[in-house]
């Protein structure tokens, strides 16, 4: 059996590429894959650990995840819609009418 | 006579089940004619539905529902929820915060489409931020949070031709993605160490020890995160001054007060209960020790805020980061707890407490005087703002309320919260962080008096002219105004009542 630390391992690396993905690309639809791939870095936690301390919980609130991850998303398409009528485009730093 | 005695005990959700069905029952009453939108009929639902939540929160707080003299604090479903007295205390701002906002809106979007989703969504946000303060595991704090900033992020991006309002909701909907991953992300990781998602139960797991403490210390650094984002405090803050500046202002109002309390009263829960600092300091020699990351997060969140909101040119920018930097203070709270503090710790996060009920009026009524000079269709810097007080003295003197209330002056609510905050820091033993703060509220008191100044004693310029008087914006900035000023006799029951319920967490 594959032990436990694995998993952080394997979460942490998936975690690290979603970051990487948030950082360097412009397109906010590429945006919201690498947030896809955080929340379920955090699933295979939940789930390896559901395992290893032989309880329900990881897995359950995995599900919930999942659920919010796909209602997040919902609600991101439709600003990114009004992004591309408004701004021509989905590049996010198009968006600068507000000085930081 | 005390509620909820002979009453099953999901009677004590009332306040959020209450905002969530007037949610509902406003899309129900747009969809009934969907062809004509009665902007008077949903704002009066909004309103009195919010009145309504906030009445039984009150009442309950009153009577002692969940607290020591009724039998302590109500759990339910498996400890998910529960509802004491901070959970209602809280309630109680958001309620009072989503209320004055639906009033404001109903001038605000009178020539708007969607009125009746907008409201709906004021109310789903609402829902979400009460079940906040109710939560008691990581699973609802998740949930709940989502169903807080989602809403929120439609809100925001609620003006679909107008392009900041899109660019505000586009920021603020990637870094409340961002920063809500980087949160579940957290939550795996306590659960890997813990094995339970039940606030009492982390503790209890925390309690035997474990060895991954390196793990433990993402998880919670990556959770206090989290809470930054929601609570628009460093190193998550940038969001804050685009949302709150594209944003129509009546939701900057609701955001800046609401959204920001409800941070607040999660990242509470979850310290104080889950994570205890007696216990997390116990174990890997003390690298857990989230007091001291809150106190650095405190000051630079305040200074930065300060510092940044005394450069702006532009007011509703200037309140912004002025949001930022009382995010700083209510930050106290939990930075000024320590291990063997006994009741000095209720009365630090008790005082941070008050302040956020007190910054809920202060701050939702500063935003929506905003919102009324955009209706008027005035400029957004200060010297738009001149002479405003010879058209409109009542609104300029609501305002002049506001900000010298913000800066802490003592005639008015922000001075008895702000002091007690400091003072019970001092007694807590961390004169520093008073210190820092009292200086930073010194130097607030120059930007808030530019836009008195730009009121009342610039000359207005000669084409000055402000249109309709928007009556629901009126009795919402007034009503704001009158609870600052009352909450200058009535602080100390506020005090005494948020240090109660917070001395209750320990």
């Amino acid at each position: 059996m594959v032990p436990a630390q694995y998993y952080l391992v394997l979460s942490a690396a998936v975690f690290c590429i979603g970051i990487f993905g948030l950082l360097t690309r412009r397109n906010a639809l590429l945006f919201l894959m690498s947030v896809e791939l955080m929340l379920n870095a955090a699933n295979i936690n939940l789930v390896a650990f559901s395992y290893y301390w032989g309880n329900v919980t990881g897995q359950t609130f995995g599900l919930f995840t999942m659920a919010l991850a796909a209602a997040e998303v919902a609600v991101g398409i439709g600003i990114i819609l009004v992004l591309y009528r408004n701004f021509d485009g989905v590049d996010v730093t198009n968006a600068t009418t507000m000085r930081w | 006579m005390t509620p909820l005695q002979s009453t099953p005990e999901w009677v004590a959700t009332a306040p959020a089940i209450v905002l969530a069905l007037t949610g509902l029952a406003l899309l129900l009453i747009d969809t009934i004619d969907p062809d004509s939108t009665n902007n008077g009929l949903l704002a009066g639902t909004a309103t009195l539905g919010a009145l309504a939540a906030g009445g039984i929160a009150g009442w309950f707080l009153i009577g002692g529902t969940g607290m020591e003299s009724t039998g302590g604090a109500i759990s339910l479903y498996g400890d998910a929820l529960v509802v004491d007295g901070m959970s209602l205390f809280f309630t109680l701002i958001f309620t009072s915060v989503a209320a004055m906002v639906s009033v404001a809106s109903y001038d605000y979007l009178a020539d708007q489409r969607y009125q009746g989703e907008f409201y709906a969504l004021v109310l789903f946000a609402a829902t979400g931020m009460t079940l906040m303060g109710m939560s008691n595991s990581l699973a609802t704090v998740f949930v709940s949070l989502e169903l807080a900033s989602l809403p929120s992020y439609a809100l925001v991006a609620f003006l679909k031709e107008d392009r900041g309002s899109i660019e505000a909701g586009l920021k603020y909907f990637l870094i409340g993605a961002l920063s809500s991953a980087v949160f579940a992300f957290g939550i795996s990781l306590v659960f890997a160490v813990t094995g339970s998602l039940v606030l009492p139960e982390i503790a209890a797991s925390l309690a035997e020890g474990t060895e991954l403490v390196g793990v433990l210390g993402l998880g919670v650094l990556m959770i206090a995160g989290g809470f930054a984002f929601k609570t628009a405090s460093v190193p998550f803050h940038f969001w804050a001054p685009e949302a709150y500046e594209g944003a129509p202002a009546p939701v900057s109002a609701f955001l800046s007060s609401a959204s920001k309390a409800a941070g607040f009263v999660v990242a509470f829960r979850v310290f104080t209960v889950a994570f205890p600092l007696g216990t997390v300091t116990s174990i890997g020699g003390g690298s857990v020790d989230w007091s001291l990351l809150f106190a650095l997060l405190a000051v630079v969140t305040m200074t930065l805020g300060n510092f940044a909101a005394a450069t702006q040119q532009n007011v509703k920018r200037m309140l912004a980061y002025s949001s930022i930097g009382h995010a700083g203070y209510a930050l106290i709270g939990l930075a000024a707890i320590t291990v063997d503090g006994g009741a000095a710790n209720g009365d630090v996060l008790g005082a941070s407490m008050a302040h956020l009920f007190v910054y809920g009026f202060m701050n939702t009524g500063a935003f929506l005087f905003i919102a009324m000079v955009e209706k008027w269709g005035l400029g957004r810097t200060f010297e738009d703002y001149n002479g405003i007080a010879s058209k409109a003295p009542i609104a300029a003197a609501a305002m002049t309320v506001f900000m010298f209330s913000l800066a802490g002056l003592p005639p008015f609510g922000g001075f008895f919260s702000k002091y007690a905050l400091f003072f019970s820091a001092i007694e807590s033993g961390f004169w520093w962080l008073a210190a820092v703060g009292a200086v930073n509220s010194a130097l607030s008191l120059f930007y808030y008096s530019r836009v008195v100044k730009a009121m009342w004693i610039e000359e207005p310029s000669a084409n000055l002219e402000i249109g309709s008087q928007p009556v629901g914006m009126y009795v919402a900035i007034v009503f704001a105004a009158v609870g600052t000023v009352l909450l200058l006799p009535g602080s100390q029951p506020v005090i005494e009542t948020a240090q109660t319920v917070a001395a209750a967490l320990f």
